[in-house]
């Protein structure tokens, strides 16, 4: 389902409260009903489907309810805070620190866009006057230098990597400490893409990590993966630090994809490198749902 | 290992469970079986013995495997004695050429000219980047007509069901595969039928030439969920006709139906 149908799905659930007379307990579980519909079809787990449902009905008391309350913007809010809840994991996302070399680490299933989305937030730091560049730990991919190369020297950011060496332990270890002596800012290390079935390559990326030591992990996401997110997600993070989320293909047809304990930072909405930008998640739902005005409701 | 896939590919075997658990098996559609494997070398042999190249092209959206599964089936091919061309169309995303180029040296390595009265088994038609991909897929053609070379493989750019010019001339080659991978759940069906509609939207034929089969992909990274296999060939009714189950020549399989009946009444 495209994401802008889950919006539009939920959006006219939410739409129902208004048309109904009185609002009653029916009329509340109707307009739950549709909206977990649509989250499952979106693909979000069951699990936090339900809660999202429990949380809601948890908040709206009707019979300790005053009358004189208003009882479909209290829903609406309720069910947009859960909304923003299920997105975000309350952790504060990570951020850089101005004149010390922050090194960042991608890691991802195969193809989930990692090589692309380095030069993306490579290039959103260097247009803001960070020191910026490029490492590729991925020995492993047919043409995976040249990819990382050819991106890189598109948009002016210096990078390191090699044709001939074939371990990436080696490779990011050499190109972090150039870079860190060069006293750059935000060294980004691309990764080979991997998934927790194969034993070797997940330790590969617990040697790459160990090797550079990064600041920051980032998990890149992409956004049509089903189900066996959750799992592969967990799996990833048990074995490295992933403080981090970067969503891409969210241009493409989307799923909302299920809950992850790290925040999202990024969106990757196509495939050029300035297609990319920060992720907020009360704007990004607000927009799902079509309602610009929801957010000042949540503060009064 | 070179020699070992020679005829044929392993199925993807049922761990070990016993066999009344299958009884429902016939339930599963025929299209999930391998018939529409072993179509292909007979049709490239039919091709080969008219002196025509026959022409497969490999479509779906970023990042699903298209190259890399071109890769394994070209290494197919080879393994059965066929020469082939790949033509690299995806003009568009940095190192595609590149990608094909290191497969391409890879696997004249696998199958040195030595070992073939001193021809290359595998050669790589391309035209740089930013080019257009229709007219490339068309000069390959031409290309290995001209060079009695058998198959053609065209690699394609992700996004390309809007590319309409190369969507038109993909209604000439002999098989358009669709590759979606196993990870993205139902979605799969989404892009597949996307796809459809745009063959057949950009075709002048009262006939359009569709999707011709499925390249499942990613087998290895899911754990028991089979559900994309199952709802692809069901609303489609098109054959899934390589399973990729890793990285690198020899993870392509056929997909056993039994093999999906286990997997599901196990999830
Ligand atoms: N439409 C769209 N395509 C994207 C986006 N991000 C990446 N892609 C495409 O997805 C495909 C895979 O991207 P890569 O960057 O090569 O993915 P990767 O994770 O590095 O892949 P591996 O290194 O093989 O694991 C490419 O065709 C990219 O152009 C996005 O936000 N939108
Ligand atoms: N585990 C696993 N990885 C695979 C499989 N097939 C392909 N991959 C990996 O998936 C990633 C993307 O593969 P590509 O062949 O570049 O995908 P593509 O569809 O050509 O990508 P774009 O051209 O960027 O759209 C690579 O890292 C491959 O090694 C498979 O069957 N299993
Ligand atoms: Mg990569
Ligand atoms: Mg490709």
């Amino acid at each position: 389902m495209v994401l802008a149908d889950l919006g539009r799905k939920i959006t006219s659930a939410l739409r129902s409260l208004s048309h109904a007379t009185i609002i009653n307990e029916e009329v509340l579980n109707g307009m739950l009903k549709e909206i977990c519909a649509a989250l499952l079809e979106a693909d979000v787990n069951i699990k936090l489907v339900k809660q999202l449902r429990e949380n809601v009905r948890s908040v709206i008391d009707f019979d300790e309810m005053a009358g004189g309350l208003n009882k479909r913007r209290m829903i609406q809010s309720a069910v947009f805070k859960e909304l923003v809840k299920l997105i975000d994991p309350g952790v504060k996302a990570w951020q850089p620190v101005k004149g010390k070399s922050n090194v960042i680490m991608f890691v991802g299933l195969q193809g989930s866009g990692k090589t692309t989305t380095c030069t993306k937030l490579a290039y959103y730091y260097q247009k803001k006057g960070w020191k910026t560049c490029l490492i590729c730990a991925d020995t492993f991919r047919a043409g995976a230098f040249d990819q990382l190369k050819q991106n890189a020297t598109k948009a002016r950011i210096p990078f390191y990597g090699s044709y001939t060496e074939i371990d990436p332990v080696m490779i990011a270890h050499e190109g972090v400490e150039k870079f860190r002596g060069e006293n750059f800012e935000i060294i980004i290390v691309d990764t080979s893409g991997r998934h927790k079935q194969e034993d070797s390559l997940f330790e590969e990326m617990l040697q790459v990590s160990n090797a550079v030591s990064p600041d920051n992990v980032i998990f890149v996401m992409d956004a049509t993966i089903g189900q066996a997110c959750e799992s592969q997600a967990r799996a990833f993070k048990e074995k490295v630090d992933v403080a981090s989320v970067i969503i891409t293909k969210l241009d493409g047809h989307a799923k909302g994809g299920g809950a992850l304990s790290a925040p999202v930072i990024f969106i990757g909405t196509g495939e050029h490198t300035d297609d990319f930008e920060p992720f907020k998640v009360q704007p990004f739902v607000s927009k799902l749902l079509g309602m610009g005005d929801i957010e000042g409701l949540i503060d009064k | 290992f070179v020699g070992q896939m020679k005829g044929g590919l392993r199925d993807i075997e049922p761990d070990s469970e016993s066999e009344e658990e299958f009884e429902e098996e016939e339930e599963i559609p025929e299209t999930t079986t391998n018939k529409a494997r072993i179509d292909i070398l007979r049709d490239a042999m039919e091709a080969k013995q008219q002196k025509r190249p026959f022409c497969i092209t490999f479509c779906g959206v970023n990042g699903v495997g298209k190259s890399t599964n071109l890769a394994k089936i070209c290494f197919w091919l080879i393994e059965n004695g066929f020469r082939v061309l790949i033509a690299a169309c995806d003009t568009f995303r940095a190192g595609a050429v590149e990608q094909l180029r290191t497969h391409t040296r890879k696997l004249n390595a696998l199958h040195p000219p030595e070992q073939h009265s001193g021809q290359h088994m595998v050669q790589l038609y391309e035209k740089g980047y930013g080019k257009d991909a229709a007219g490339i897929a068309m000069e390959a053609i031409n290309y290995a007509r001209d060079c009695h070379i058998d198959i053609v493989l065209v690699d394609t750019a992700g996004r390309m069901q809007d590319n309409e010019p190369l969507m038109r001339a993909l209604s000439k080659p002999d098989l358009v595969l669709f590759v979606g991978e196993a990870l993205v759940g139902n979605e799969a069906v989404d892009q597949l039928m996307k796809f459809n509609q745009a063959l057949a939207d950009h075709s002048n034929m009262t006939n359009p030439r569709l999707i011709d089969g499925i390249i499942l992909t990613k087998f290895d990274t899911i754990d028991d969920k089979v559900g994309a296999a199952i709802s692809m060939t069901y609303t489609t009714g098109q054959p899934i006709v390589f399973v990729g189950t890793g990285q690198t020549y020899t993870d392509l399989r056929n997909l056993n139906a039994r093999a999906v009946v286990n997997a599901l009444l196990k999830a």
